[in-house]
Parts: C-alpha cells; sequence; structure tokens
C-alpha cells in the first residue's frame, strides 16, 4: 500500500509511448545532427580564418587569439606624478637605487585607463619598444615562460609599450604584444616617451624592480635571462638587490646579455 | 589546432549558442500556452520536436564547452583564475549528467541543471564584465598568478573565455526550459519500485 500519486502507468502504456516516440526520436536526432553541423561548420571556418591571416601577417600562432587588449591606440595619454628616476651613468652605481618612483597613469591598447601605483605591491615595470629586436626576443621568451609555470606570485607586473614611431619596424606595438600572447598589462606611452623618462630609461628592453614602498631596488637593462628576470622579482619582494650582481644590472654594466 | 584557431572556433560556437538562446527565446513566446500532448500550428510542431531533442542538444552543449576549457588550460596552458574554476565546476558535471538524462529520457533533471546553470551563468556574466571592463585596482578574485582579468581570448572584440561559458550556460538554461515539463509519456523515468516488481520489458517488439 502506498501513498503515491497515481504516476506509474501500466507497461501497455509504456509500449504505446514508446511506438508514439519514435518520430520523435527521428527528429531528436535530426536536430542533434544539426547541432554537429554548425560545430563542424565553425571548425572549418576558424581553420580558414586563421589560415589566411597566419600566411598574410605571417606572425603565426596567437594571431587571433589575444591577450592583450585589442589594438585601437599605440600611443596613449600618459601623466606623470611625482619626481622622475634619474638615468643611470656607465660605471657608477645606479643614482635611482632606494629612491621613490613616481606613479605613471596612462592608457591600454583599447584606450582603457591603467595606473602604475608609486607604492603598494612590490612590482616589476617593463619598458619595450616594438623595433627594438632584444625586445622582439624577450618578450616572446617571458611570454612562452609564463605561459607554462604562470606569472610570478607576489610582485604586480607591468609593462610600458615606449619609443614608438609608425616608421619604424614591427608597427604598431599592441599587435604585436597580442600575437606574443603577452600577459603583462601594458601603458601605451606618449610621444615623448613620459613614463619611460618617469623611470630614467636608457635603452630597450629595460627593468625596473620596485618595493612595496615604491623604491627603486633593482633596474636591469637589455635583453635579460629568465634567471635575471627572477632576480628582479627576489628584490621587489625583499626590498633589497639581493644577488642581483647581474653584469645588466645598471651603472656597473650595460652591457646586454 | 593552434590555440589562435581554436579560440575563433569556440568564439564562432559561442555566437551560434547566443543565437539559438534568442531563438528559442523567440519560440517560446510565439507558443506560450500551447498543449504539450497536441501541438496545434507548425510552431508547436517544432517547439514539440525541439523539446525531445533538447537535452541531447544540451548534452552537446556541455561536452563541448567543457572540452574547450580543458583544451585552453591543458593544451594551450592558459592558467584557470579562480573565477574560471568557479565555472568549470558548474559546467563539467553537466556534462556527465545530461548524458546520463539524454540516454534515459529524463526530462526531470531539467530543475536541477537550471539551477546549476543558473549559478554558472551568473558567475561567467560577472567574469565576462570584468574581463570587458577591467578595474584598475583588479578584484578580489584576482591573483598574480591567474589575473581573472586577463584576456587570454578576445575574438571580434568582445567574446572572451567567459562571455563563451556565460552563452553555453544560457544556451543550456533555455533548452532546459524548451524541455518543458515531463508530460510526455517517456518523460519519467520507471520508478524503482515498479522495476523491482515487475521484470516486463518496456520496449517494444521484446519477448515477454
Amino acid at each position: 500500500m502506498s501513498n503515491r500519486p497515481n504516476t506509474r502507468r501500466s507497461s501497455a502504456a509504456r509500449v504505446a509511448a514508446a511506438q508514439k516516440s519514435g518520430g520523435g526520436s527521428k527528429t531528436t536526432w535530426w536536430i542533434a545532427g544539426g547541432v554537429g553541423i554548425v560545430i563542424v561548420i565553425a571548425l572549418v571556418a576558424a581553420i580558414a580564418i586563421t589560415s589566411k591571416n597566419d600566411s598574410s601577417s605571417g606572425t603565426g600562432a596567437g594571431a587571433a587569439g589575444t591577450i592583450v587588449p585589442t589594438p585601437a591606440i599605440s600611443v596613449g595619454e600618459v601623466t606623470v606624478t611625482g619626481a622622475p628616476v634619474a638615468q643611470a651613468a656607465d660605471g657608477s652605481a645606479d643614482p635611482a637605487l632606494g629612491r621613490p618612483v613616481p606613479q605613471v597613469s596612462g592608457q591600454q591598447f583599447d584606450g582603457t585607463k591603467l595606473t602604475i601605483p608609486a607604492a603598494g605591491t612590490p612590482k616589476v615595470v617593463m619598458f619595450v619598444a616594438h623595433w627594438c629586436p632584444h625586445c622582439q626576443k624577450e618578450v616572446p621568451e617571458l611570454s612562452k615562460h609564463w605561459a607554462q609555470v604562470g606569472l610570478p606570485s607576489g610582485v604586480d607586473l607591468y609593462a610600458v609599450a615606449t619609443s614608438t614611431s609608425e616608421s619604424k619596424p614591427n608597427f604598431p606595438p599592441g599587435k604585436w604584444l597580442r600575437d606574443e600572447n603577452w600577459p603583462v598589462k601594458t601603458i601605451a606611452d606618449d610621444t615623448k616617451g613620459s613614463a619611460a623618462n618617469a623611470y630614467g630609461v636608457t635603452g630597450f628592453p629595460y627593468f625596473v624592480a620596485v618595493d612595496a614602498q615604491g623604491n627603486v631596488v633593482l633596474r636591469m637593462s637589455g635583453e635579460i635571462t629568465l634567471d635575471q628576470f627572477q632576480q628582479l622579482v627576489d628584490a621587489a619582494k625583499s626590498g633589497g638587490t639581493g644577488a642581483a650582481t647581474g653584469t645588466t644590472a645598471v651603472g656597473a654594466s650595460a652591457t646586454p646579455k | 589546432m593552434t590555440p589562435a584557431t581554436a579560440a575563433l572556433f569556440f568564439a564562432i560556437l559561442s555566437l551560434a549558442a547566443l543565437a539559438g538562446t534568442i531563438a528559442l527565446l523567440v519560440l517560446l513566446g510565439l507558443t506560450r500556452g500551447m498543449d504539450a500532448e497536441a501541438p496545434a500550428t507548425g510552431l508547436e510542431q517544432v517547439r514539440s520536436d525541439l523539446s525531445r531533442a533538447a537535452l541531447a542538444v544540451a548534452w552537446i552543449v556541455a561536452t563541448v564547452t567543457s572540452l574547450g576549457s580543458l583544451y585552453f588550460s591543458e593544451v594551450a596552458h592558459y592558467i584557470p583564475c579562480a573565477l574560471c574554476w568557479y565555472q568549470r565546476i558548474c559546467m563539467y558535471p553537466l556534462a556527465l549528467l545530461l548524458g546520463i538524462a539524454t540516454f534515459r529520457r529524463d526530462r526531470s533533471i531539467r530543475i536541477y541543471v537550471i539551477a546549476q546553470a543558473g549559478v554558472g551563468a551568473v558567475i561567467a556574466a560577472y567574469h565576462a564584465f570584468v574581463q570587458a571592463f577591467p578595474p584598475e585596482s583588479g578584484t578580489s578574485f584576482c591573483t598574480t598568478e591567474a589575473p581573472c582579468t586577463v584576456r587570454y581570448v578576445w575574438e571580434l572584440g568582445f567574446v572572451s573565455l567567459p562571455f563563451m561559458a556565460l552563452t553555453g550556460f544560457l544556451f543550456i538554461i533555455t533548452l532546459m526550459v524548451v524541455a518543458g515539463r515531463p508530460t510526455s509519456e517517456l518523460a519519467d523515468p520507471v520508478p524503482t519500485d515498479e522495476l523491482a516488481a515487475s521484470p516486463r520489458p518496456l520496449v517494444p517488439g521484446a519477448s515477454r
């Protein structure tokens, strides 16, 4: 005996229903087949479009996949709040060590605003130029490394695309960085290079490690290794130069690797 | 397949899912109040047919979405952020459960699917918004190891990975609505007590 509502049907009714559903079952397969056709069409279209992009632009994988904002601008408006950091001179100690960095506000390639704060979370700020061969080697190397192991923890990463010129190779920088799957938030520097000047940049690529208090703890210039980049990260987190005696630390030597 | 091709492929599918969602909503509006057992017009017949196929289509959508998610993390090595993981938690089980429901023709699963996909859709909508309009200060879900504002995919100027997830969730929810209440004869599964009491076959043509 049961109090359940009488939802059970006789087996005869079930058989009848199964026969009745025969047409529906066929329709189901037609509709599922239609979904399959949509998937195949999407796949063919994606392959056709990306292979066309690859052959026309020569950028290879990553041409359509995007990681930095879609390029809308190549140079932006930059506001620097605070005193700029001094440039380094070869053969002498880096005069910027221990000195505070200014706050830099600008625009990403899609025009959205981005601020590199003076103090707060330790950070590494990178300056790249689209036409610079060393940058063209460094950027994909770092992108590939980060894609495999993830971005470094405990520090914020920022980049500035500076010294941008339409008449120089590999323009525009936004497309270049997007094609390289560059995962770092990037400011498009203005035509005067205000952001680069604020950090005392003298060459490309250029790396500045800043501690939580907003003071420069290490700067490097030229193409660097992954280990040297880790030195920048460690220095920013620890607030000291640590083992940063590499040949690319600015001041003592500016020789790229 | 390169990540670029995969990104465009799934972006096209995402837009197809969005178009499908809109089309189904229009169909639902036009056939509101229809008798599920006796479709009277052509549109009602279409809805009736779609209601039978809804489980299977939703299963395909959940499976393709889950496979795409796995491709981007395991093959393309894009790092899933916390929000991505929450969406995965909502989507992955659907690929399995909708598959089982499809073969059992168990439309009673729809309320569970709607609830789970609803949660996923809300998270995906927030994540898609964050990627479309990234706040300068980031979000509480963001970490530097797996930043949730990074647009690993940004196709056609607006299609991001969470946007794809959002369209997938919405399409599945709409399909579950189209599946309708379990009014057809085979809609609800055989009660287990009846199965235990009666070994009689339910398949037409099977021997008694």
